[in-house]
């Protein structure tokens, strides 16, 4: 474990000694404020719903910027080398690679609890609500990240990485919207069932549904699997 | 050698990418205490090689053992006894020196409390005590091989494999490099691959040599000379007509070919290079037959150097089944 939390400690290090995370955590802050202004003051609601929503789509498209260099980087540097030979095995370097990124989204997710003080001091929203709205953000969030991962380890060039990773999220996010197109049932649970954005909507109305968090949960597992065996296969 | 002294054993190792053959059946063994130079021209096999022994990729047939250890079931225990420095420093541009070399430690399971002694200890050995606090990214070239050799140190391991560390060093760089690693190939076992053939034989005891991912030769610098002494040679320098020079030198026993050439500036006198064989006393055999009929003014054995020794088993090797 103490690879794994080596190899942690040295991503949180790389992200915040390279102007990425600030940018990525500039650029999330700022759109997540204005869309949670215009929804406000559009519909006049104590309410994140639509923020959640906006900063979902905001959330795909900054992803792969995040996910892009986690292992292209490593093999352009010639540092896949250096983790190769150490003593750490694949799922400790995929593991702790990993946990960087995902305290990355949470330093971005911690940034948008500012937008919660003129709610709670101007209004009278659903506490539960916002919370489901956050477990379904960081889940949602971590399941990208582990995706994104995992196509940074396909490839080393980064620029290639991050639009594959846009493009797969974006299928994910949008495979929904097949649903109305489809005669087979079968197909329309499937298109529904992989959707990124009909699970996220189950928690932004502040329902927290297994089916929904194992969703998730086991999309980002079979990545980051798929990553540590990709890496074992290499070798 | 026997192999249960061995730190790294290489058994009929063999690694093919796709259909191509990059190393065939290879078999060498390096001793603890032991440096043996890796030489061979580029695309021979080596870097495969040391990444093979270092667990970056694996043998494709046979078996690479390191410290007892089988690469190919207990990779991470092995890993723990392998320092390795690549052909380039892998090195995290954005962190400092100091923070660099400490996640290596802790990856490699230094003790957290001596942590701060194992860095002090690499980075005094590496002499780099003065970029310490620096981003790996504002170092010279230099600096950034000395970093990639001090990370290579770090845990004591028991092998250490060197791909070209001396690239880029200038002269007085070049000597600390090579004073480290013949006190650490005092109590370890180092693979050295090298470029720098005088490198391999001042501080090698052995020197492998490879081309097309075959091994040709592996023996002591002074056994490959002794191998090779069939291709001494004797040079002089002599006034003579050359066709009886020719026919006197030819009629020396031990002499089995020779060529004779004008002497640059003065066509009075002839340069003869005479192929002799092993034997001690030809040279003084070869002067009592010329001195006693002309004027000798010159006469050199010139022994195989490491240079001629790897040029002939480089350019005499067949390529023999590159795709398998």
């Amino acid at each position: 474990m103490s690879g794994t939390l080596a190899v942690y400690q040295k991503e949180v290090s790389v992200y915040f000694r390279s102007p990425i995370a600030y940018f990525v955590v500039a650029v999330f802050l700022l759109g997540t404020g204005y869309f949670f202004l215009y929804n406000i003051f559009l519909t006049g609601d104590a309410t994140m719903a639509e923020t959640f929503q906006n900063m979902g789509v905001l959330l795909l498209t900054l992803i792969p910027v995040v996910s892009m260099r986690l292992f292209s980087a490593e093999y352009t540097a010639g540092t896949m080398e250096l983790l190769l030979s150490l003593p750490l095995a694949p799922w400790q370097i995929v593991l702790g690679k990993y946990l960087g990124a995902v305290t990355m989204l949470l330093l971005m997710t911690a940034g948008t609890l500012i937008d919660l003080v003129p709610l709670y001091l101007f209004g009278n929203p659903e506490t539960t609500t916002i919370v489901a709205g956050y477990i379904g953000f960081v889940l949602l969030g971590m399941a990208c990240l582990a995706v994104g991962q995992l196509f940074s380890a396909l490839t080393q060039n980064q620029i290639v990485a991050a639009l594959i990773t846009a493009a797969v999220l974006l299928g994910f996010w949008f495979v929904g919207h097949l649903q109305s197109f489809q005669t087979s049932y079968a197909l329309r649970s499937l298109c529904g069932y992989l959707s990124f954005a009909l699970h996220f909507a189950d928690f932004i109305q502040g329902l927290v549904r297994t089916e929904a968090v194992m969703f998730y949960l086991v999309v980002g597992a079979m990545a980051l699997t798929l990553n540590a065996s990709y890496l074992q296969w290499r070798r | 050698m026997s192999a249960s002294t061995a730190a790294i054993v290489l058994e009929s190792v063999s690694k093919r990418y796709g259909s191509k053959t990059i190393i065939h059946d290879l078999s060498f063994s390096v001793a603890t205490g032991e440096i043996v130079g890796f030489l061979g021209p580029n695309g021979a096999g080596k870097t495969t090689t040391m990444r093979m022994i270092a667990g970056v990729t694996a043998a494709t047939a046979g078996r690479v053992t390191v410290a007892g250890y089988d690469m190919a079931t207990q990779n991470t225990d092995a890993a723990r006894q392998i320092g390795y420095l690549p052909e380039h420093p892998p090195l995290y541009d954005t962190l400092d020196v100091s923070a660099y070399l400490r996640f290596v430690a802790r990856v490699k399971g230094v003790d957290r409390s001596a942590i701060p002694a194992e860095l002090e200890r690499v980075t005094a050995a590496c002499r780099l005590e003065a970029v310490v606090r620096r981003e790996v990214y504002k170092l010279s070239r230099g600096y950034r091989q000395r970093l990639g050799l001090a990370q290579a140190l770090l845990g004591k391991p028991d092998v250490l494999l060197l791909d070209e560390p001396t690239a880029g060093l200038d002269p007085g760089q070049i000597q600390e490099t090579r004073e480290i690693i013949r006190a650490f190939g005092e109590d370890h076992a180092v693979l050295l691959s090298t470029h720098i053939l005088a490198e391999a034989t001042l501080i090698c005891r052995r020197v492998a040599i490879i081309n097309h991912g075959r091994l040709l030769a592996i023996d002591s610098p002074s056994g490959l000379e002794q191998a090779m002494e069939q291709t001494n040679r004797v040079t002089l320098q002599v006034t003579a007509p050359a066709q009886a020079l020719r026919e006197e030198l030819l009629s020396v026993d031990g002499v089995s070919g020779l060529e004779i050439h004008p002497f640059p500036g003065d066509h009075d006198v002839l340069s003869v290079e005479c192929q002799v064989d092993a034997r001690d006393g030809i040279e003084a055999a070869i002067a009592r037959a010329v001195a006693s009929r002309w004027d000798l003014h010159r006469l050199d054995r010139q022994r195989p150097t490491l240079e001629n020794i790897f040029l002939r088993y480089v350019k005499e090797a067949p390529v023999r089944g590159e795709t398998a």
